[in-house]
């Protein structure tokens, strides 16, 4: 069981903050998805998990020990970062092979990541040559070259077609199927919604949630219902007896906020209102999100004077 | 050694997966070879008459082309992981950043020295066999010594080259600093070789190649100073990996 934890982790550059005081666990078994708007700290954080950056203050560990200290770190962490990251004049099938050597990785591996990625065909083409895509293909093939406990993929699925998307999410629930560990970070929601089971959220350096999707989607939107009845009125004074306060939309349905199937419809059955139809209003993740940003928005300006009458920082 | 063999062979790895590099340590021979025959098939013989005649330093004439093959190969294997971000890759791989360097730089080093030492016994080979009378063998005094010294030499100064690079992050910045250096400081006060144009890395490392050396360095004193020059580049790039982010 290799899991990752972030303990008050902290970076800073001059004057600006961009990891503050972070900490979260990811654990083993589950996709969790690393959300916030671009230049939350997602990446940064990403990189001083990997030991690419220094830390001001806190730390991060993996499987209980540092990345650095990590003798072969590819057979335990598979990452992907930036999918520029491999030099554009050598052949794909020498980049990974200077990788898996570092690692005593087996040739072998090389060809058959390339495989799994889909890329045999291409392994002889330079890198230069290659698409966004493939690009970023590659980058996981080197994630994936030491069969490793733990991912970490930093927007994997960037500059990947429709097909490829697909490719990805069905890869990454596999990964965490066998029980690893895989972290993902992303900025687009129904993308992350499509795949994440757990969900760390982020805005200018700091946790805003740390959650399953379930409980963080729940949390910040109000579950509400769509009906529709034949018989309006029954309707109405049914729902208005036990509390609720349907609005109509503009196709002759009601909207009944604060409430869940389970709520509205046994109260109908039993009222014999004849439905037509009744189906939840399928809370977004998309809508989670901007909830809990726009909260966090409104809670930044109203801390911003406290904060400057007390001289912090 | 053995935790370090993995490293070393990815790194190897990396320098003849590269067309860049790969090329530029087959041109330290290649074009030395060339350039030998080319002066010694045809002016060779006429120098010898010339006063100030050093029949071991003449013979690696050619030495001068290769140097820049050596320099270009030791700024182009560092600069490569400044590529397209390549170092982040490189050291999630092998994240003790001690290691990693200490691989990269042997991997530059060892096949200079080991093309080097094949090259100038090429070369003084080569040239002498086109010399007639005034042909010179290894049993020529310090024509052995400046055979070893001259592939010791290119390989300082890929070293040298490769320290520059990794401080200054771009293989480009770093020969623009050592070639303008060579060809331009190093030549104009070249010939008043005392005071400070002496301790130059390139003037002083070739006292080496000498029969009789000029100055006040002798050929292992110059050689020396090469060496410490190299020895700070490789210091300053060293403490530069280790300390940044990448």
């Amino acid at each position: 069981m290799t899991g990752i934890e972030v303990l008050e982790l902290t970076k800073e550059y001059g004057n600006f903050r961009a990891v503050d005081h972070l900490t979260f666990t990811v654990r083993p078994g589950q996709v969790t998805g690393f959300l916030g708007p671009n230049g939350a700290g997602k990446s940064t954080t990403l990189r001083l998990v990997l030991g690419l950056s220094r830390p001001t203050s806190g730390s991060a560990l993996i499987g209980g020990k540092a990345y650095t200290t990590l003798k072969e770190p590819m057979r335990q962490v598979g990452a992907l970062l930036d999918a520029q990251s491999a030099h554009s004049s050598r052949i794909a099938r020498d980049h990974l092979l200077a990788l898996a050597v570092s690692n005593r990785i087996e040739a072998r591996r090389v060809d058959e990541v390339l495989e799994t990625v889909g890329l045999s065909h291409a392994a002889k083409r330079r890198v230069g040559a290659y698409s966004l895509g493939m690009r970023q293909r590659l980058g996981i093939a080197a994630a994936l070259l030491g069969d490793p406990e733990v991912l970490i993929l930093d927007e994997p699925s960037n500059g990947l077609d429709p097909e490829g998307i697909v490719w990805i999410r069905d890869l990454m629930r596999r990964l965490a199927r066998e029980g690893r560990t895989v972290l993902v970070s992303s900025h687009l929601m129904n993308e992350t919604a499509s795949f994440a089971d757990h969900l760390v959220v982020l805005d200018r350096g700091r946790l805003l949630a740390d959650a399953t999707m379930q409980d963080f989607i729940h949390a910040q939107v109000t579950p509400s219902v769509r009906v529709r009845s034949s018989d309006d009125a029954l309707l109405l004074s049914v729902l208005a007896e036990h509390g609720h306060e349907p609005v109509p939309d503009d196709s002759g349905r009601w909207i009944v906020d604060n409430a869940r199937l389970e709520d509205v419809g046994p109260i109908t059955a039993a009222a014999g209102v004849p439905i037509l139809e009744l189906s939840s209003q399928e809370a977004t993740l998309e809508a989670a999100y901007f909830a809990l940003i726009a909260n966090e928005d409104g809670r930044a300006a109203d801390r911003t004077p406290v904060a400057a009458a007390g001289g912090v920082r | 050694m053995t935790a370090l063999s993995p490293a070393l062979r990815s790194e190897w790895v990396k320098i003849r997966s590269l067309r860049g590099t790969a090329s530029a340590l087959i041109a330290v021979f290649a074009l030395t070879l060339v350039i030998s025959v080319l002066v010694f098939a045809t002016i060779g013989r006429s120098e010898a008459d010339s006063p100030d005649y050093d029949p071991v330093f003449m013979a690696f004439y050619a030495l001068n082309f290769a140097q820049v093959a050596a320099i270009y190969f030791g700024t182009a294997a560092f600069s490569s992981e400044y590529r397209n971000g390549a170092l982040q890759v490189s050291l999630a791989a092998v994240p003790n950043r001690d290691r990693f360097y200490l691989a990269k730089m042997t991997s530059i080093g060892v096949p200079v020295l080991v093309v080097g030492l094949v090259t100038s016994f090429t070369a003084f080979l080569t040239s002498q066999a086109f010399m007639g009378e005034y042909a010179i063998g290894l049993g020529e005094p310090g024509a052995l010594r400046a055979c070893v010294g001259a592939g010791i030499y290119l390989a300082l100064m890929a070293l040298f080259a490769a320290g520059l690079t990794a401080v200054l992050r771009s293989g480009l910045i770093a020969l623009s600093i050592i070639i303008p250096f060579m060809l331009v400081v190093s030549f104009v006060v070249g010939d008043l070789s005392a005071g400070i144009a002496e301790y130059l890395p390139d003037r002083a490392g070739q006292q080496v190649l000498r029969q009789h050396a000029t100055g006040s360095l002798g050929p292992w004193g110059g050689l020396a100073v090469t060496a410490a020059w190299a020895a700070a580049a490789q210091l300053a790039g060293w403490w530069c990996v280790r300390r940044r982010d990448a």
